[in-house]
Parts: C-alpha cells; sequence; structure tokens
C-alpha cells in the first residue's frame, strides 16, 4: 500500500516511537561523522549525508559480547548472553544500498548453524528505507544491479516528493504494522511527483561475467597489479555493508571476563596466519584476491549473491586509491 | 551452569582436565570430561571431526578431536603450545575447567572403509588426526583388512603417543612403520631413519583393496601424494585433513576458506581428488 507522510509527520512518528522506549536508529552526526546510530529525538536524523559506515552495525555491532565468564578456584562459570535484552529497533532513513545488503547477510548468519545474534536482533527490527536524492562519483549500486530507488530489504521505503514529505510503501507485515499502528500520521498517496533520484554514473556489469571470469582466474597477473599497492588496513571490510568476517577474542583477567566477537577483515595478514608460522594467504595480492572472490564468486557459489551493494564507501576510504568498482568493470571489459 | 537450549552457538561446553599426559616437551594431550552428566551421555562425534577448545581469558583454538569415537565418556585432544591460547591450555592441571565447543566439520567416512585394507601414513604433530581413526579401527578390527601405519617425526623425541606406537607394534594386527629424520635417530632407536615419503615407498603397501589416509605438514603431503600414486593409488583411494586458522567453526566467520571450499563446513576431510581441484591456496 501506498502512503503519504509529511517530514512533520515522519519526525512525530519517531518521537512517539522513541518516547514508548523504541530503539531508533538513524543517521546522525557524531563527533562529526555521519553514523547510524541511536537517535535521542528526531531533529537529529541527518538525510542528506551517506553515513561513514553501513547499517549493518544495527545487527552485527563492531564488537559485541557472547558470553561471559568468572574463574574460581578450578571452577568456571559461563554467563551467556540474554537475547531478550536486544531491543525491539526501528531503523530508518537506510540508503537502499545499505537495506539491500541486509537480507544478503541473512544468508551467512542463518544457513546451518543459527546466529541468534544477528538474527534476534533482525526478528526485532523493522527498517525503513529511504531513496537517495544525492550519489557522488564513488556511487556504483547501478553497476551492481541495484538503484537509488531500490527496496530491497526495506519493510517500508520512503521517496522524497517535490514539494516535501514521503511517498511511503510498505514491503512486509512489518512495514504494514509500523503504518496502521500510526495511521494518523499517514494520509493517501497523493500522487505527487517524487524529488529528483540520484543518479550515479556507473553502467551495469554483468555479474554473470564477472563471475564466470574469476571461475578461472585463480590465478592472474591482475591480482599482483592491483594489490601491490594494498597497505592491508583493512578500512574497506569495515566499512562495508556486506563484508562479515569476524574474530572472537576473550578480554579480560584470569579471573574473569568477556568473550566478544568483532569486525575482522580479510585484508589483515594476520587474519589466516596458523600459530605454525604458515600463512595460506601470507602476501596482500593473495588477500585482496580473496577479498574480491569472496564478494563476486564465492558468496555466489554457496548462496546465489553477490557480497557487494556498490555504496562506493571503500572507493572513498582507501588510503591507496584502490577501486573496486573499476578492477570489476576490468573484469566485466575482458 | 549454562544453558545451551537457548541457541548461542558460540557458548562452550565446560569439561573437567582428567588427564595430562606430555607427549613430547611441546605436545600435550588432555583428557576431558563434560561437566554436564547430560551433555556426558549424550555427546556423539565421529572420527576426524574437530573442536573449538578455550582457555578463558585466552581465548580458543582449533584442533581436531584426538580420542576415538568408540572410547566414551571423554574426549581427548593433543596440541602443540606454540601460541597464546596452547600457552595457556598447557598450564591447565587435572581438575581445572576448559571449555569446548563441537563436534565440527565432516568426517571419515569411515562405513565405506569396511572390508579394505587401511594405509595411515602421518608425520609429526599431525597423529592425532589419524590417531582418533586408527582406535576406531582397532575397535572394530574384524571390519578391515590389512591395517598398516608409517609413522615419522623429525627425531625420536618428536614422535607422539609413543605408549601407543609401542602398543601397535606388539599387535599382532598391525604393520607399525615408524622412522625419523636423518640425523633424528638417538642410541636405542629400532625404527627406520629417512623422510616419511621415502619410507612409504620403501613399506610399498598394495592399492589394491586399499585406503590411504595421510596426515602431515605441507611438504610431507607434497613428496607423499606422487609416491601413493606411483604405488598405484588414485586420487579418490587417499583422503587428508585440512587445518586453517578458524574462529567460529560453523562457516561463519570467514578465514578458513580455501577457493570456494570452507574447510570448516566442507571439511576437514578431503579426498585427494578434492584436494587437487582447491587453488593452491593453503
Amino acid at each position: 500500500m501506498q502512503k503519504y507522510i509529511s517530514q512533520q509527520n515522519l519526525n512525530t512518528l519517531l518521537d512517539k516511537l522513541i518516547t514508548k522506549g523504541i530503539r531508533v536508529v538513524a543517521p546522525r552526526i557524531s563527533a562529526g561523522i555521519p553514523l547510524y546510530e541511536p537517535l535521542k529525538c528526531s531533529d537529529e536524523m541527518v538525510t542528506d549525508q551517506l553515513p561513514r559506515r553501513s547499517a549493518k552495525e544495527a545487527f552485527f555491532p563492531v564488537c559485541e559480547e557472547i558470553m561471559s565468564y568468572e574463574k574460581e578456584g578450578q571452577q568456571v562459570k559461563l554467563t551467556d548472553v540474554d537475547p531478550a535484552r536486544f531491543p525491539e529497533t526501528v531503523l530508518v532513513g537506510v540508503r537502499p544500498c545499505d537495506a539491500a545488503a541486509i537480507p544478503v547477510l541473512d544468508a551467512v548468519f542463518s544457513w546451518d548453524y543459527k546466529d541468534e545474534f544477528f538474527l534476534e536482533r533482525r526478528r526485532k527490527t523493522t527498517i525503513i528505507g529511504l531513496a537517495c536524492t544525492t550519489a557522488d562519483d564513488a556511487c556504483f549500486c547501478t553497476a551492481v544491479g541495484l538503484s537509488p530507488a531500490e527496496t530491497r530489504g526495506s519493510d517500508l521505503f520512503l521517496t522524497l516528493l517535490d514539494g516535501g514529505g514521503y511517498a511511503c510503501e510498505s514491503y512486509s507485515e512489518k512495514g504494514e504494522a509500523l503504518i496502521n499502528g500510526n495511521g494518523e500520521l499517514f494520509s493517501e498517496s497523493n500522487n505527487a511527483v517524487p524529488f529528483h533520484l540520484a543518479a550515479p554514473q556507473a553502467e551495469k556489469i554483468d555479474l554473470k561475467k564477472v563471475k564466470a571470469w574469476l571461475d578461472e582466474h585463480f590465478e592472474d597477473p591482475l591480482w599482483d597489479g592491483i594489490a601491490v599497492r594494498c597497505v592491508g588496513c583493512g578500512a574497506c571490510a569495515f566499512v562495508c555493508p556486506a563484508c562479515h568476517c569476524f574474530d572472537i577474542v576473550d578480554e579480560g583477567t584470569e579471573k574473569n571476563g568477556k568473550r566478544r566477537k568483532s569486525w575482522d577483515a580479510c585484508g589483515f595478514w594476520k587474519f589466516t596466519h596458523h600459530a605454525s608460522g604458515h600463512n595460506p594467504r601470507d602476501l596482500q595480492p593473495k588477500r585482496y584476491r580473496n577479498r574480491i572472490m569472496h564478494k563476486f564468486k564465492y558468496y555466489d557459489d554457496k548462496f546465489g549473491q553477490t557480497l557487494c551493494t556498490g555504496c562506493g564507501r571503500c572507493v572513498r576510504i582507501c588510503p591507496v586509491g584502490i577501486d573496486i568498482a573499476a578492477i570489476v568493470d576490468e573484469i566485466n571489459k575482458k | 551452569m549454562c544453558d545451551h537450549t537457548n541457541k548461542n552457538i558460540y557458548l562452550p561446553y565446560l569439561t573437567t582436565v582428567t588427564e595430562v599426559i606430555d607427549e613430547t616437551p611441546d605436545v600435550r594431550t588432555l583428557r576431558l570430561v563434560f561437566q554436564d552428566e547430560k551433555v556426558r551421555d549424550s555427546f556423539a562425534f565421529r572420527a576426524g571431526q574437530f573442536a573449538e577448545y578455550s582457555a578463558f581469558g585466552a581465548g580458543e583454538a582449533t584442533f581436531c578431536i584426538a580420542s576415538s569415537p568408540t572410547r566414551t565418556g571423554y574426549i581427548e585432544c593433543s596440541f602443540r603450545s606454540v601460541g597464546r591460547v596452547t600457552e595457556e591450555l598447557r598450564r591447565l592441571e587435572v581438575g581445572d575447567s576448559m571449555g569446548f565447543r563441537g563436534p565440527y566439520g565432516n568426517s571419515y567416512p569411515i562405513e565405506e572403509f569396511y572390508g579394505k585394507n587401511l594405509v595411515f601414513v602421518a608425520g609429526g604433530i599431525a597423529l592425532p588426526p589419524l590417531r582418533t581413526l586408527i582406535w576406531n579401527c582397532l575397535d572394530l578390527r574384524d571390519k578391515f583388512g590389512e591395517i598398516t601405519i608409517v609413522y615419522g617425526a623429525r627425531t625420536e623425541a618428536d614422535l607422539v603417543y609413543k605408549r601407543e606406537l609401542k602398543e601397535w607394534q606388539e599387535r599382532g594386527d598391525v604393520r607399525l612403520v615408524k622412522t625419523v629424520d636423518p640425523g633424528g635417530a638417538g642410541p636405542e632407536w629400532d625404527g627406520k631413519v629417512g623422510f616419511v615419503p621415502t619410507i612409504l615407498e620403501e613399506t610399498a603397501p598394495s592399492a589394491e583393496n586399499t585406503v590411504a589416509l595421510v596426515c602431515g605438514p605441507p611438504i610431507m603431503i607434497k613428496f607423499t601424494l606422487p609416491v601413493l600414486e606411483k604405488l598405484g593409488f588414485s586420487d579418490e583411494q587417499v583422503y587428508t585433513t585440512l587445518e586453517n586458522r578458524m574462529k567460529c567453526g560453523l562457516g561463519k566467520c570467514g578465514r578458513c576458506n580455501v577457493g570456494n571450499v570452507y574447510v570448516c563446513k566442507d571439511g576437514p576431510v578431503f579426498t585427494a581428488k578434492q584436494v587437487k581441484a582447491m587453488p593452491m591456496e593453503f
């Protein structure tokens, strides 16, 4: 169902949710940087800047406790994390490239063993996507088959209208429930013209063709050419909406402490380093190859999906100017 | 006591160390018993599977379950102290608590080996992933033909499970060929001297109706596979286990892959045919 909501009513809705104790996460300025963070009040929401990191951390935090331990003599007591503590959340103002990455992550966290840290938050979160009205030259959602109006992953999707307010389309029961529970703030669609959408310049890439090339070119001079300048800082993975590799570490004393799950990156030398000293991906080109392979081949082999939504964050943040879109485009033209 | 029904897949079981055995100056075996009686009774695994072992405060380390599924009531792991976690595991004494998550990964298709001859080929610290299967097969001895074990290490001191080597040597139904690298023999050494692939070639087990199970450092595997080929083994007749750095063990954390093969889920047991189809990334 398509509805209309004014900017004022959207703010009222968010404030109402906050008052009810629901965690409302949206892009806001935090120490000068736009980030998806819990709002104290709707005025904090900033919709004209792409957040520095993606929205995945609403489900998969940078670092989170997965249990704690306490030693008493020879005995150890473990305390589990109660998933009931994950708050009901509305994630709003989510860029289409960020929202689209979330169902992609569902695949890895729900196949076989279920990661309830991710999945329970997922169940408790309603995602309100927002069509993009600005793009820069690093944006390439259009190259990987998405667009500034992509609704995949969104429960509700907002499109800014010429003259103000938003067209609001529901794509799930969660979305419907949010509209129905706050009916007074929505009105019938007024058929207003959408504000001009962003128009990323990136041409569509044939992802099947890219994958077919990757299937045959584990060994290729391309990898050395790209990665010789990679410093292995891992920033690309940390800002990526789809990267999900993680580490598990204990932090504490011998007496007590916590076990934590935290983001990791395949660009790090230590990522695959064996205790014996052997490292199967001992050189940066091998690690960068894994990054491209995982995104455009391995994840597709396993889950039938591409692990990239073209947000362009890795392109903007790379300190040595490695451009994944250009690399994939180069493969596409081979 | 933590309740495992709430589905935190990262939550380990608690075990108690009931025995500590020093295999070599830096390799230790721990025998573990589950603290929860229900887990003790219901825990089952298959030879070849691995687990994540916790030293609380240091973290988790990945090794195979080194004991046989036929020996119930306990599990054993053997490890070399080389890192933060294994150094901490080494400090554990009888009665101490240790975490265990598992069993994970695939296993040897032991039922497919019934009626066949078995050749085990291991080097150094890589005997534990075969020892689980060796005892499993010896405990079901009637189901198999001839059993040959070729095991070597750099020096006599580096051989693990010395008491069991003696037991295998004394059994009439196992052919044990033990070897040390040149320069590694002491004055009392009663085995061969030479690298494992060389000694395997000299031992020359028949490939007919036989399965070879190979585990060792990459360099040993590299030189052993051509020897097996020369002896007439096809790549489908040869099994090995791969090891990679892991964190979750559950197919999620993203580091143990060799190409698109995830060692934690698709392995750790592979045929030589499967290994040869993988990109050179291990």
